[in-house]
């Protein structure tokens, strides 16, 4: 049986270190949550509360509405696959797929029946009585997740099943990973620190620092609509600009005439709260950027558009600075002009058409830019 | 050059030995013009049908299984969770490890027959109350064996993926850690063996009557014998250490 996984108030400390606070989640059903952050944050101590790995000091996890933290991690009916390779060296594909089984005492034919099951759906049928040094890492992350999924656990945890693998099979493991734990329907958690992972497989990221959440939400939110600093900081790229508010409508580039307009809604408490009341709510703190004060847009470099010398928007001329080719995508670094400060812009590299030390108009597109209080850090 | 030493240093007297346990010539006599001459097992024969040798080896070989699984018993379980739980308590056990290198077996013998004589004498009495001794002794070797396999291992995760699969901590140790530190259990235990099989000054302050002390009062009566039995000591040993290789090479591949 599956079920809705809960955290409730959880927290953790190694000595003076407080690894969880006050941490809350929940994880529907057949639902693949993403926890998400740098090292240190917490993420994977609460992988390891939830597998009965760490033992909470306080709060409670409990899997379809019952506590699990009475039982012992052998108990909890909880697959996981581990970071680095966890597979038995000393046993084949076959015999660690049915290591679980046999714990379990099932029957030698069910066994079989159920490690080809498993083969067929990560796509390693002909690998059986290979031993995991003879097979590559990718294929070895596959076979531990055969493995998590052999004995049909309630929930599957994934701590950073990928980080030890190279680009290409990253990506084709993750994919991989996504099909089958749609297929299997059980609730999952993904840890990782790598933004473009997270919202790439998740159906909801929940993103961590210093042991507490920053924000829970669908990637597209997350990204679009970061409702902290530290979010919009961690999960894409930003830039920060440091800017004068000068009303609910207008903010000037901080010790230069280019204006830009912070009209907008949805911009994840921000600019559109700063163009609402004279103030810019959230932002680092849940502080706020009062008019005549001194705050922060955090953009997105697709936010920054590059634009016509004569349209109206193309109120701050830059120089470019560098280009980066990245494919589809090319980003470019502009230094808006009378300042030092660099902006970087991100557009399909069918826009792109300019060299480096040309002169471009830029806009600012502040709709899902984030306005916070303060100078730059 | 060292390599060159060490081999006629260890060598040029296994060769005198096994002229003179083997060849019938008297040593006076010996040269290389009868390198090839009047060779014979008749004096390990000999020893072997002596009724004293028989129950000395027997209980070495008894002394030296009981004192191999004893360190295995004991060692790998608690190095085991030393290595998952604390750093601290592995530093402790590496020290106390080290401990037969500085305390003399003399030292040894003393404070364990003060400790027990009058609390459990049977440890005193019996031949195998050696085994302790024994397994202390040969702690330097064999902590490093399982130390070697353990740290080799990523053990946190091996016994993580094992216990989210609903093994129990037994099970785990029994199917997941021994068989993969399997080359150095091995190891450790042929070391334990080759230990015990050696060892004297133990067995002789507690006046126990073990193969290396049959060696020694045979040497006045019948030295071709001692040595012959030696040799083939020295032969097993070699043996052992050659298998225990061998199984780590096997595992490794």
């Amino acid at each position: 049986m599956t079920g809705k996984v809960e955290f409730s108030k959880v927290s953790k400390s190694f000595g003076a270190v407080k690894a969880l606070v006050e941490f809350d989640l929940s994880i529907e059903e057949g639902e693949l949550v993403t926890l998400l952050g740098p090292s240190g944050c917490g993420k994977s101590t609460a992988l390891r509360v939830a597998a009965g790995f760490e033992t909470p000091d306080s709060g409670d996890v409990s899997i379809g509405g019952a506590s699990i933290l009475a039982q012992s991690a052998n108990k909890r009916g909880i697959g996981m696959v581990f970071q680095n390779y966890s597979l038995f060296p000393h046993l084949t594909v076959t015999q660690n797929l049915e290591f679980g089984m046999r714990v379990r005492n099932i029957a030698r034919e069910k066994r079989s029946a159920r490690v080809g099951e498993l083969l067929e759906l990560v796509r390693l049928s002909g690998l059986s009585d290979r031993y995991p040094h003879q097979i590559s890492g990718g294929q070895q992350q596959r076979v531990a997740l055969a493995r998590a999924l052999a004995v049909e656990p309630r929930v599957l945890l994934l701590d950073e099943p990928l980080s030890a693998l190279d680009a290409t099979v990253r990506i084709e493991v993750r994919e991989e990973i996504r099909r089958i734990q749609r297929a299997s329907g059980i609730a999952t958690i993904f840890v990782t620190h790598d933004q473009e992972e997270a919202l790439a497989i998740s159906d909801r990221i929940c993103v961590m620092s210093n042991g507490k959440i920053e924000q829970v939400g669908a990637p597209d939110v997350v990204y679009r609509s970061p409702s902290t600093e530290f979010v919009a900081r961690f999960v894409g790229k930003v830039n920060d600009i440091e800017v004068e508010v000068l009303s609910s409508t207008k903010a000037r580039l901080r010790g230069h005439k280019h204006e830009i307009e912070i009209v907008s809604a949805g911009m994840g408490g921000g600019a559109g709260g700063a163009a609402g009341g004279g103030a810019a709510g959230g932002g680092a703190g849940g502080g706020s950027a009062v008019v005549g004060g001194v705050a922060r847009l955090l953009i997105r470099p697709e936010d920054v558009q590059i634009v016509r010398p004569d349209s109206a928007r193309a109120n701050v001329r830059c120089t470019v600075k560098t280009i980066h080719f990245g494919g589809a995508t090319t980003t470019a670094d502009v230094e808006i002009d009378g300042t030092t400060h660099l902006v970087r812009i991100a557009d399909s590299t069918r826009n792109m058409q300019f060299r480096v030390g040309d002169a471009v108009h830029i806009a600012f597109d502040t709709e899902r830019a984030l306005l916070t209080r303060g100078g730059a850090a | 050059m060292v390599l060159f030493v060490v081999f006629v240093y260890y060598l040029v007297p296994m060769i005198s030995m096994t002229r003179f346990a083997f060849q019938r010539i008297p040593v006076i006599k010996l040269s290389l013009g009868n390198l090839f001459d009047k060779w014979t097992i008749a004096p390990l024969i000999e020893t072997f049908k002596e009724p004293e040798f028989r129950s000395s080896g027997l209980l070495s070989v008894q002394l030296a299984i009981a004192t191999a699984a004893l360190t295995l018993v004991l060692l790998v379980p608690t190095m085991a969770v030393a290595h998952l739980r604390s750093k601290r308590m592995r530093r402790i056990i590496e020290l106390s490890s080290t401990l037969p290198f500085v305390v003399p077996a003399i030292a040894l013998v003393v404070g364990f027959a003060g400790a027990f004589r009058e609390t459990l004498p049977i440890l005193i009495r019996s031949p195998f109350g050696l085994v302790p001794l024994y397994v202390i002794t040969a702690l330097p070797f064999t902590h490093r064996a399982i130390e070697n396999g353990l740290a080799a291992l990523d053990l946190r995760t091996l016994v993580d993926a094992s216990q989210s699969l609903g093994a129990t901590w037994y099970r785990t140790v029994v199917f997941v850690i021994v068989p993969n530190i399997r080359a150095s259990i091995a190891t450790a235990a042929f070391l334990a063996l080759t230990v015990v099989l050696g060892e004297f000054t133990i067995a002789s302050l507690l006046l126990k009557n073990t193969l290396p002390l049959y060696l020694s009062y045979a040497q006045g009566r019948n030295p071709q014998g001692a040595f012959a039995v030696g040799l083939v000591l020295i032969l097993i040993s070699t043996i052992f250490v050659a298998s225990s290789n061998r199984l780590g090479k096997v595992v490794r591949t």
